[in-house]
Formats: structure tokens, sequence, C-alpha cells
């Protein structure tokens, strides 16, 4: 089985040869290609390049267009600073929505209009021409949560979840509405998945995600159903209070970072497949190869067989090889 | 203090424009600002800190709790230095050099400046240079290092280290934390003092600029 026949038997409850690799990469891919990452975040070309060569290099089944949260909030408008080396970074000293008044102002940008939104959307397109026919191919978009402090700066917008909830309401709206073109110019390009980063709604409480974040998570997720794409969520950080919720937005694949795959199964029943969810510096980085087949086995074994392999999050700039080939190795020697 | 009670409930429920008028009415009333500070304000912090490590409050919760306790003291400050009211210590705190993560160090700032102490809060992506520069400047006593990152906490040892080789090391104490900081690295650094939360930042604090 090639990796797309593998992932979409997997996601249909068919027979597959060997356990799915999903594991996230940014700046270790750049650093497999020897890029450099601002480049790697300004030029869908690196991008995919660098995607391509760790794909190969550890028989990841999937490549991705994720590269920062800024792309949106940039085309927005927002002041994004670039790093020769680093992530892009939004200056939430200057957010595009430190007045609140501008949301009445902002216009969800055209994603094929030639900025930052542009570039991802020509990603998913280049990966279509370059690996369509072998590997799954990831678009990206931002959740409400991480949107809307994208553009609001996170810190104001944890207050207005409790001063304002009616301007939250309105900024979710603009945001989701603008992540549904978004993310239908990337599939109609050529994606198969999108990815929904929510990294922020870890930080809310469950009364918060439950009342203002998840109603508007799920019309998110059901708009990307509506384009015809399958959905990967994944909320960076301790999302042990949220699980339930998280569980019934009906997404294919739920990542877990910072929460227990045992506690994930238990909360979203059998049928859930989860991703994740070793350690990305403890394990990942900083262990040793034995201990990362030790800690994915693990995983596997809280929650087979609806399992993908892959870390917590981001797998982090300097981890060695052998203990990615550990990852690589433990996926295909095992089926779910 | 039937007033003042209702300051140490405005500041847990995140009330800051109760707390303001609660203060001022108390203010107006008569009652000591000393003791609205630490019979009201000081308690509700640590009231809020302790909900947010038992997770009954999550991050809106306790930014809301420190903005009010910042706006009632806002009010109570000028007093204070009036009389000649000496702060708990003074704090020069910032997130490290290359991150910009700020919402742990923005709690902690809160907390320790609900604590009585007197915090000058450098933002983020702050150079060893300019941490002991300012530190020198407004003869601090404590510097509090923020980072979230594990590629930014070697910015934390080269404050330390910046510290040493400007003969300074005795002068400040350092406190550092953030979620991938721990006792052992705090210890490898040579720093003073370590937490793992909002809360432990102030009793260290506290510990820390108490005269030995
Ligand atoms: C919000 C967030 C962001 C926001 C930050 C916005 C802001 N203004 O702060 C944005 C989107 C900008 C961001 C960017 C990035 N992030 Co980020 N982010 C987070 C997230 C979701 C929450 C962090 C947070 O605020 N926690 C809540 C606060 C209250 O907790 P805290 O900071 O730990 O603080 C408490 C204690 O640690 C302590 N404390 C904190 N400071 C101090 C100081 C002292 C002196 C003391 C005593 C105590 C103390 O007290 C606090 C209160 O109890 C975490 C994941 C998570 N959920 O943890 C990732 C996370 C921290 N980010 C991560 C990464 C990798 C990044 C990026 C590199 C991602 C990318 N590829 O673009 C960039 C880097 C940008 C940069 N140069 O800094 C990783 C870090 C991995 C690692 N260990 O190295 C994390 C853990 C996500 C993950 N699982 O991979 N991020």
């Amino acid at each position: 089985m090639n990796s797309r026949e593998r992932f979409f038997a997997m996601l249909d409850g068919r027979p597959v040869d060997s356990l799915v690799l999903m594991p996230i990469t940014m700046m270790y891919a750049a650093d497999q290609a020897g890029v450099r990452y601002g480049d790697y975040a300004a030029d869908h070309r690196v991008l995919v390049e660098a995607q391509i060569v760790t794909a190969e290099k550890f028989d990841l089944d999937y490549v991705s267009c994720i590269s920062d949260p800024g792309r949106e909030a940039a085309d927005c408008g927002a002041v994004v600073k670039f790093f020769p080396d680093q992530p892009p970074a939004i200056d939430e000293q200057q957010a595009r929505l430190a007045d609140k008044i501008e949301l009445a102002r902002l216009r969800a940008p055209d994603p094929l209009g030639g900025g930052r939104m542009h570039d991802r959307v020509r990603a998913a397109a280049l990966f279509k021409e370059r690996v369509g026919y072998s590997k799954v191919i990831e678009g990206w978009v931002e959740g409400p949560c991480a949107e809307a402090a994208d553009l609001r700066g996170i810190n104001s917008l944890m207050m207005d979840f409790i001063d304002d909830p009616a301007f939250v309401q309105d900024l979710f709206a603009f945001v989701i509405e603008m992540e549904l073109r978004f993310a239908r110019a990337q599939i109609e390009a050529g994606a198969d998945i999108i990815g929904v980063g929510d990294a922020a709604a870890s930080l809310v409480g469950p009364r918060i995600y439950e009342e203002i974040v998840w109603p508007w998570e799920k019309r998110l997720v059901d708009g990307l159903h509506a384009l015809g794409a399958r959905v990967r969520l994944h909320i960076c950080g301790n999302t042990s209070r949220i699980l339930d919720g998280m569980g019934k937005l009906g997404c294919a694949i739920v990542d877990l970072d910072l929460a227990s795959m045992a506690d994930g199964r238990a909360k979203m029943g059998p049928d859930q497949i989860l991703l994740g969810n070793i350690h990305p510096v403890h394990v990942v980085k900083n262990g040793t190869p034995e201990a990362v087949t030790a800690a994915i086995a693990a995983c596997h074994r809280e929650c087979a067989p609806r399992f993908i392999v892959g870390a917590g999050c981001e797998v982090p700039r300097g981890t060695p090889a052998e203990n990615m080939m550990a990852l690589t190795r433990y996926a295909r020697e095992h089926r779910p | 203090m039937e007033n003042a009670k209702r300051l140490y409930e405005a500041v847990l429920e995140g009330d800051a424009k109760t707390a303001r008028s609660v203060t001022e009415a108390a203010l107006a009333a008569g009652v000591d600002p000393q003791k609205l500070v630490t019979e009201q304000m000081i308690p509700a912090m640590d009231e809020a800190g302790r909900r947010f490590e038992c997770n009954e409050f999550f991050v809106p919760e306790l930014l809301v709790s420190a903005r009010a306790m910042k706006a009632a003291l806002e009010l109570i400050r000028p007093l204070l230095a009036a009389r000649g009211a000496q702060p708990a210590g003074r704090v020069v705190i910032g997130t490290v050099k290359g991150d910009l993560h700020d919402i742990g160090k923005n709690l902690v700032a809160a907390m320790l400046e609900g604590g009585g102490f007197e915090v000058i809060d450098l933002g983020v992506d702050v150079s060893p240079e300019r941490f002991v520069a300012t530190a020198r400047e407004k003869e601090a006593h404590l510097i509090a290092l923020s980072a979230l990152l594990t590629t930014t906490m070697p910015s934390m040892q080269a404050t330390v280290e910046a510290l040493q080789r400007a003969g300074l090391r005795e002068r400040f104490k350092v406190m550092i934390g953030g979620a991938p900081i721990t006792q052992k690295y705090a210890d490898e650094i040579g720093a003073d003092g370590y937490s793992e939360n909002a809360a432990g930042a102030v009793a260290l604090a506290r510990r820390l600029s108490a005269p030995m």
C-alpha cells in the first residue's frame, strides 16, 4: 500500500498494512532540507521541497502546508515580523484589532489575492503536482480561538471572553467565514485533508470552551465537511478538560498534545481516530530511540485500533534522526 | 469594612469597575489603604491563584482578576508612596530573548504586584543586557525571567552570566519560570529560585527578598 491508500483505508475502517505515520514537522523539515525557516514560511516552493525531502527520508504518510499561524492575520493587515531562521511572529502590541471597532472595517482577504494565504494555496497545488499520487496532502487553517487571538492579541481575547462575549461571537463569525474560503481554495488546489489548529482553546477552561468556542469550531468542521474535506483537529497544550467537546466535533482525526490518550479514548469513544502523542521535547527530542519506541507503544496500547502515530505537537528542531527513525520503524512494523 | 469585603469579591470576580468604585468609597471613608492591600487585595489574588492551580479558574478568569487588582492598586499606590511605605521589593520581569510568550509572565507580574512588589515589566524578547541594565538602573532586588520555548531557555543562563560579568551577581536575586523550566535547570544555571506557577512565584519572591 502506498501512503495515500493506507491513510484512506484507515479512515474508512478497511484493513491496512501498517500504522499511519503523521508527525507534524515544520522547522525540523526546513533543517532536513538545509533551508532557512524564514524562506520556508515565505515561499511555498521551499516549503514543498522540504516537506517532500522529510516525508521521503522518514517515510511519513503525508505532507503539510502548515508553517505558522500568521498567514490569515498577515493578509488581514496585521503586522507580522519575519526572521531569517525562525517562524514569523505577529506583533501583539500592534494587533490588527487592538481597537474592537476595526472589526467592522475588516474584509475577509481573497485567498487567491497574492498574499500569504495564496502562497499556502500554491503549496497545496505544487504538492498535488509533485506527490499527489503517493502522499496525503494536508491543508491548514486556524481555528476560531487561535485566529481570533492572532487578530485581537491573545491577552485581550482572553479577557474579551468575560467582558464582551458578543464581540467574540462576531469575531468568530468573521474568522469562520474567512477560514472556510481559505480551506476551499486549498481543497480546490489539491488538499485531501484540512488541519484545524486551535491552540489557544486549551487556555479557556471547559465552560467558555463549551459555550463560546465549541459552537464555532463545530460550524467550521461542518463547513469543511460540506466542502468534501476530511478534518484533523489540533489543539496544543493541555486539553484534558475539553476532550468531550473535541470528540463531539465529528473530526476524522483528533490530535492530543498534553492529555492522556487513554483519557481521550474513554471520552471520545472507540471510533474516534486519535493521533499522538509522545512528548515532543522530553521524548522525541531529548529521549533515546528506545524511549521513543516505548512511549509510542504505550500510546498505541491505550487507543488501538483507531490510532495514528505522531508526537503531541511539532517535532522540535534538533531532534536526532534516530529518534524519528524509531517512530517510523514502529509505525511500519505494527498494524492498528 | 463591609465595603472592603466587596473589594475582595470584585477582584476575585474580575470586576475592575466595582474594584475601583469600592476602593474610592473605602478611601473616602477613611479606610487605611495599606489594610485594603493586605486584607483584601492580596488574599483575593491568592485565592485567584489557588483556583487557577485547582483548575477552577483558567487564563481568562485570572487575567481579569489581575486587571481588577491593578485598577484598585492604581488608586492606592500614590497614597502608600506619599506615606513613604516601602514595597515588598522591586522586581524587573520579562520574557527572555527570542521568546514572545507572555501570558504566564503577565500573570506572574500581576500576582507580584498584588503581593505588594513594585514590578518593572520589560515585555517580551528581552536581551540579557537589557535585564542587567534595567535592574541596575532601577535598583531592583529581583530579576524574574520567563521562557516557554526550550530553544530560548539558554538565554536565562546568558542573563545569569551577564550579571556575573558585570560583577553584579550578588546584588540581584534571579528567579525563573515557564512551562519547560524545572528546579534542576534553575540549579544548573545558578538561578536563585524557580516556581512552577504564579502563586508560587509570589511566595518565592518574598523568600528571596527577605533580609538574610
Ligand atoms: C499561547 C501560545 C503561543 C502564542 C503566544 C502568545 C502570547 N502573547 O503569549 C503564539 C501563537 C504567539 C505562540 C507562538 C509560538 N509557540 Co507557542 N504556545 C502557546 C500555548 C498554546 C500556551 C502558552 C501559555 O500561555 N500558557 C498559559 C500560561 C498561564 O502558562 P505558562 O506560560 O506556563 O505560565 C505559568 C508558569 O509556567 C509560571 N511562569 C511563567 N513564567 C514565569 C516566570 C517566573 C519568574 C516564575 C517564577 C514562574 C513563571 O507561572 C505561570 C502561571 O501559573 C503553548 C501550549 C500550551 N497550551 O501550553 C504553546 C507552546 C508554548 N508554544 C510552542 C511553540 C513551539 C511555539 C512556536 C515556535 C510555534 C511556531 N512554530 O510558530 C511559536 C514561537 C514564537 C516565539 N518566538 O515565541 C511550544 C513550545 C515547545 C517547547 N517547549 O519548546 C508549546 C508548548 C506548544 C507545543 N506543545 O509545542 N505560542
